[in-house]
């Protein structure tokens, strides 16, 4: 367990000594706090024929749930840049064998690896879910459904990192690995469009896509379906990371 | 040598890479207190032989022993006992000196004071003092190569594997290395390869020539010295039957004017030579064992496929 945390923090203190992870940090920040306040703005303006309602939808559904929703859509395009040099990176720098030569097991190396790169996504995510905890200040917020909704989206960002790893491990170059995560989180989360359009619900393809499992989280669901299926794919994509290690110990 | 106590034994080592053979029923051995070196021209199978010793890479066939343990059935020991310097030294750009040591002795088992004191040792072995703050990616070639071996030496294994570590380097840098790893000797057993013969006859005590991945040549230096002539150089313009008028001499034969290969007789020593030289009155001014005899090994192995050429 030591050498997977020394791992993690080894990896966690490169990243952030590099621009990118601040750049990346900033940039989504604004992002979210754009999103948030143009969100609220609208909210407010309506906030009065609201009141008139019966059953009226509150700010945890036009303000914070929203916000969640398009936090999991900008992981789409994130979690690729912070996990393309996971691996990829090492191997590229030719320090890879430093980590092999220590005898350290494949699976330790790729779980270290991971929880750093979750780390940050996790950070990235407590920030987009702060700005909506920070109007329980002024106002009543539905905390059971906004702590599902973020309990589905860190599970995403949990399953993408996942991803974001395996792609890395299969690739000496960054880029190509970032461009292979943002391909197969694309495909996963539109992978039952057609279906849907068809009027198809409830077959293996609807099964296999991310809104399938994440919307009954933002409607304040938490399923145990839902939970196993980000669980499924984070081991999955793990064990073929530690797999491609493996590899590329014995064969060289 | 006691393989069960040497620090290193190859036993019957293959490797197949791609359907191709590049190290067959490899067995060597080195005891603490050894540097091996590992010559043979490129592609001669020399890296992938490190890499089995360091671990990185699985034999197809027979079994690497560190200290007697098979070191791919019990991986875990890789980290106390084997240190390892690749070709290009496995530095994190981003951290310093201080940083990328300390993370590598706790990536050893070590860990509080006690890596830091390993660290520290380290630092002062590489004389890397002065660049302890500094980024690893700002570092010249040849400080690269100290932190290198700095992070193989930092957990103090039983066994350091140098790839080519004096590749790349400026004459100054490289003397300056071959310094350093003649120094990891009292403490180590120090396998290294390279294509290089100077980098063997300044740092390394045995040598193993490989060539297309097969033993060619193992042995001691010393044994080849003694197997070997003596250079003489001297002040006065001397013919080849001044030499051989003296007792210890078998033959003589001139390089240049004033400087002479010398084969001692049986029995004789290049103590009896220096002395009969002396007694003569033929100015001695220097006298060295003549390495050639490694080099022409080398050089008659190298030839059978024309890759001389790659020899330095």
């Amino acid at each position: 367990m030591s050498t997977i945390l020394l791992l993690a923090r080894n990896d966690l203190h490169r990243q952030f000594v590099q621009p990118l992870a601040w750049g990346l940090l900033a940039l989504t920040c604004a992002l979210f706090a754009w999103q948030f306040l143009v969100a609220l703005d609208a909210f407010l303006q309506i906030a009065p024929k609201l009141g008139a309602l019966a059953d009226a939808p509150g700010v945890t559904e036009l303000v914070a749930i929203p916000l969640l929703r398009n936090a999991s859509g900008l992981l789409l395009l994130l979690v690729p840049l912070l996990t393309m040099h996971s691996i990829a990176g090492e191997r590229r720098a030719h320090t890879l064998p430093l980590l092999l030569a220590a005898g350290i097991g494949s699976t330790r190396i790729v779980i270290g690896k991971y929880l750093a790169a979750l780390g940050v996504v996790m950070l990235v995510l407590m920030l987009a879910v702060l700005m909506p905890l920070s109007l329980e200040i002024g106002t009543g917020l539905d905390l059971g459904r906004l702590g599902a909704a973020t309990l589905g989206v860190l599970l995403l960002a949990a399953a993408l990192t996942a991803i974001g790893i395996a792609c890395s491990a299969w690739t000496s170059h960054p880029a190509l690995a970032a461009l292979a995560t943002l391909v197969t989180g694309t495909l996963l989360a539109l992978l039952d469009m057609g279906a849907r359009v068809r009027g198809v619900d409830y077959a293996l393809v609807n099964w296999l896509a991310v809104s399938t499992h994440l919307d009954p989280f933002l409607r304040g669901v938490i399923a145990s379906v839902d939970v196993i299926y980000f669980l499924l794919v984070i081991v999955f994509a793990l064990a073929l990371a530690a797999r491609r290690l493996d590899t590329i110990r014995t064969r060289g | 040598m006691d393989h069960a106590q040497s620090a290193l034994h190859l036993d019957r080592v293959s490797r197949r890479l791609g359907g191709r053979l590049i190290v067959e029923d490899l067995d060597l051995s080195l005891a603490r207190g050894s540097v091996l070196g590992l010559l043979g021209v490129n592609g001669a199978g020399k890296s992938t032989t490190l890499r089995m010793v360091a671990g990185l890479l699985a034999p197809s066939a027979g079994h690497v022993r560190v200290g007697g343990i098979d070191i791919h059935a019990e991986p875990a020991i890789g980290r106390r006992e084997i240190g390892y310097l690749p070709e290009e030294p496995p530095l994190y750009g981003e951290l310093t000196v201080d940083e990328y040591l300390d993370f590598c002795a706790r990536l050893h088992g070590l860990a509080g004071s006690d890596a830091r004191g390993h660290v520290d040792r380290a630092i002062e072995r590489c004389e890397l003092g002065t660049m302890r703050k500094r980024l690893c990616g700002l570092l010249s070639k040849g400080f690269r190569q100290r932190v290198g071996i700095a992070q193989a030496i930092v957990h103090e294994p039983a066994l350091i594997v140098l790839d080519e570590p004096a590749s790349g380097l400026d004459p100054v840098q490289a003397m300056r290395l071959r310094e350093l790893i003649a120094s990891l000797r009292a403490s180590h057993a120090v396998i290294l390869s390279t294509h290089v013969l100077s980098d063997v006859l300044a740092c390394c005590n045995e040598v193993a020539i490989l060539h297309r991945g097969r033993l060619r040549h193992s042995g001691s230096l010393s044994a080849l010295d003694s197997a070997g002539a003596t250079r003489v150089r001297v002040e006065r313009l001397l013919a080849p039957s001044d030499w051989l008028a003296l007792a210890p001499v078998a033959e003589a034969s001139a390089i240049d004017a004033n400087t002479w290969r010398i084969v001692v007789r049986e029995g004789e020593t290049t103590g009896t030579l220096a002395a009969a030289v002396s007694e003569r009155g033929f100015g001695l001014r220097e006298l060295r064992a003549d390495k050639s005899a490694l080099e022409e090994i080398f050089v008659s192995i190298a030839a059978e496929n024309g890759a001389i050429g790659a020899a330095a």
